[in-house]
């Protein structure tokens, strides 16, 4: 059995990495920051300010400043009259106090507010959006207030008119119905896609860079002359998928901790969406996808040259997999239309796509099993011309193919 | 064992193209048992090509291979030893774990490699450096090691392509000497080089190549006797520029102080002296053997049509 060998060396070289280790706990951390710190961000990370408020009109600046201590503690608000009444306002009064950073934000309110509705906030960061939005939306209620109260209508009256209403959001599944909030799973649905889609290109591109290696350092010939190329090249395959597989396994099980601890307050949305079943499914589409995108990868890793030549190769095979990686995205919102149904057959983007229809409502079991059947018989037929290309390609040294040299490698006996 | 007079190696008009130029133009030889045999031309003449066909690793376009006395099939490669002529091995493993793989490649069992391994490594002083990885050992004994990695499993027929390339003088040696050692156990070897000065201190037989021709080939005692003691050494002062021109010297490699001159017959040798004390300043003259280089530069200069080729082998 030669295949055990390159197998294990294979496994070996990727698992031993420090880079495997750091990786493993690494991406799903840079995933998760991706996709869910910026909803957290804008919350939490708001310091202290000081604003100054030059109120022309008079009758803004003392009700906004009450609010401001209850809805906004972390803004302090002054009341800064202008020196005479009537004058026109100048920035150029106070933009030493700005730059000195005495004050970190002027709030020019004009006299004909009401009527204008305009007002204008002059700072060093006007990308604090949350301030910006607290200050318009309370200088708006203010007025809203004074008109009401001009036009003698109770305040609450209009609340109670104008009240919002929520929408609770229940996902049907076969375990039953569950009560999650639509932003976590859409956020989850695309964090698993995500990673299915990272991890797959990036064996895929292992697997290529490994291959132009043994090439280039002319190990091939030993291999070759040791054992068949099928056996080199199913070798591989399965090491570095084992690899991958290892790798996958690690994050379920840190996945699994996290959501059994259940004083973190969102694992109980993760709980209801990452069930047991869906994790099997990822792995399921890990694999067909893996085996598809490698094979094709280690295609390219044998017929070409230099680095730069396989980067190019690779280019239109990554597209392949971006395309369902962005339909996916879209997916969400409509995951059994009819194009998302009709692509989700496709066999190169059935591993991303079919995952991701499953994650959001799983499809009919039927379509599932079509499209798992379309890849498996696609993954045999890419190994058989894969193996053939391989074996020819390896020894092609020299100058870079064109693709239709490479199908006629696949010809050779 | 098979009889000891039957080819280990038989090749029968082997030819291979690559694009417009064909790299081997029906090439034939036989390589015998427990016989060191050198496939001798100038870099690109076909050697190389010669090789992977014999390895299988590329398919000639016609002809015949015959390995240890059958044609090529996938067993036989654990009876093979084979050093490529470009090497490379992975930079990221240890000495230790290369064996293990490569031995484990060859159907060897771990003990068997460990033991038989670790003999060689001692052998050849890497002993020490069984844990580094590769990356961090110098070029020479990465070489060394991808020689050890070529006879670990004690192959019956070991083939080397340009084995001496990137050795310094103590390991070419070394290497030179384990050659002579596994022809003593009953190993038959084939060594390619373009080095013929190392050839013609070891092999029993010739091949040599040309263009992808095969120009000359036999074993070296009967090609050298051949080609007659016909190679005038001399160390002299003085313009020897009229020695190219004497009618019987066919050929001159001049370097200032010495020369060396090939004669057209042995019998000119005393003219030759006679006209050497007259116009120089003789402090040496020998005659020799000629060497591989001055035969192969002979073959290659007549047309391969004109002169009389030693077809086979005795």
């Amino acid at each position: 059995m030669k295949i055990l060998p390159i197998i294990s060396r294979e496994y070996r070289m990727i698992v031993k990495k420090k880079s495997f280790l750091i990786s493993t706990l690494l991406t799903p951390a840079l995933m998760a920051g991706f996709i869910f710190l910026p909803m957290l961000f804008s919350r939490m990370a708001r310091a202290e300010k000081t604003i100054c408020v030059v109120d022309y009109s008079g009758t803004i600046a003392a009700p906004l400043i009450t609010d401001s201590r209850v809805n906004a503690p972390e803004l302090n608000l002054i009341d800064l009259p202008p020196r005479e009444v009537g004058a026109e306002f100048s920035m150029d009064t106070y933009r030493e106090s700005l730059l000195n950073k005495e004050v970190d934000g002027i709030l020019h309110i004009p006299g004909g507010v009401r009527a204008l509705r305009k007002a204008s906030y002059y700072a060093r960061n006007i990308s604090d959006f949350e301030t910006n939005r607290y200050l318009q939306e309370t200088v708006r209620a203010i007025i809203t207030r004074m008109v009401l109260e001009e036009q003698k209508i109770d305040p609450e009256v209009v609340r109670d008119a104008t009240r919002n209403i929520e929408l609770e959001t229940f996902k049907v599944k076969q375990e039953g119905i569950s009560r999650s909030s639509s932003g976590l799973d859409y956020a989850m649905s695309i964090f698993m896609l995500t990673i299915l889609f990272t991890i797959i290109m990036g064996y895929g591109q292992l697997i290529m860079r490994g291959v132009l290696e043994e090439k280039n350092s002319r190990v091939v010939e030993i291999l070759i002359s040791s054992t068949r190329a099928v056996t080199v090249f199913t070798g591989k395959i399965i090491g570095i998928g084992l690899a991958g597989l290892t790798q996958v396994a690690l994050w379920i099980l840190i996945g699994a901790g996290f959501i059994l601890q259940s004083s973190i307050p969102v694992s109980r949305g993760v709980r209801s969406f990452l069930t047991p079943t869906l994790a099997l499914w990822f792995v399921v589409f890990f694999l067909v996808g893996y085996f598809m995108y490698a094979i094709l990868f280690s295609i390219v890793g044998a017929s070409v040259n230099t680095d730069q030549e396989a980067q190019q190769f690779a280019a239109p095979i990554s597209y392949l997999l971006i395309i369902p990686f962005i339909l996916g995205i879209m997916v969400t919102q409509s995951p059994d239309s009819l194009p998302v149904v009709i692509a989700s057959f496709i066999p190169l983007f059935t591993p991303t796509l079919m995952f991701m229809r499953i994650s959001v409502s799983m499809p009919p079991a039927g379509q599932v099993w079509i499209a798992l059947f379309l890849s498996m018989a696609t993954i045999w037929l890419l190994a058989w011309l894969g193996a053939k290309i391989f074996r020819t390609g390896l020894l092609m040294y020299g100058k870079k193919p064109s693709l239709r040299e490479i199908t006629r490698w696949a010809r050779y006996r | 064992m098979s009889d000891s007079l039957s080819p280990v190696l038989e090749l029968r008009n082997l030819v291979k193209d690559f694009d417009t130029k064909r790299a081997v133009d029906d090439v034939s030889f036989d390589h015998h048992r427990g016989q060191i045999l050198g496939l001798l031309g100038p870099n690109g003449a076909g050697k190389t090509t010669t090789i992977r066909m014999i390895m299988n690793i590329i398919a000639p376009d016609s002809g015949e291979i015959r390995v240890l006395g059958q044609a090529f099939a996938e067993p036989l490669k654990d009876r093979i030893g084979y050093l490529p002529e470009e090497r490379g091995l992975y930079r990221k493993l240890t000495v230790t774990e290369i064996l293990d793989f490569f031995g484990r490649l060859k159907g060897m069992k771990r003990r068997e490699i460990s033991g038989k391994g670790y003999q060689l490594l001692k052998q050849f002083d890497l002993y020490r450096y069984r844990d580094r990885k590769l990356e961090e050992l110098s070029r020479g004994m990465s070489q060394k090691l991808q020689f050890i990695i070529a006879i670990l499993h004690e192959p019956d027929l070991l083939i080397l392509d340009e084995p001496f390339s990137g050795l310094d003088p103590v390991n070419i040696e070394k290497v030179k000497n384990t050659i002579l050692d596994l022809k003593r156990k009953g190993v038959s070897i084939i060594f390619s080089t373009h080095l013929m000065a190392y050839a013609e201190k070891i092999v029993d037989s010739v091949v040599m190549i040309h263009h992808g021709k095969k120009v000359l080939d036999g074993p070296l005692s009967r090609i050298r006797s051949e080609h007659g003691r016909r190679l005038a050494r001399i160390v002299y002062e003085g313009n020897a520029e009229f020695v190219a021109d004497l009618e019987y010297v066919e050929q001159v490699s001049d370097y200032g102080r010495e020369m060396e001159i090939e004669l057209s017959g042995e019998k000119h040798r005393r003219h030759l002296l006679r006209e050497l004390v007259t116009h120089l300043d003789i402090h040496h003259f020998e005659m020799s053997d000629p060497s591989l280089h001055n035969i192969f530069l002979r073959q290659v200069e007549t047309p391969p049509e004109e002169k009389n080729p030693s077809e086979g082998t005795a």
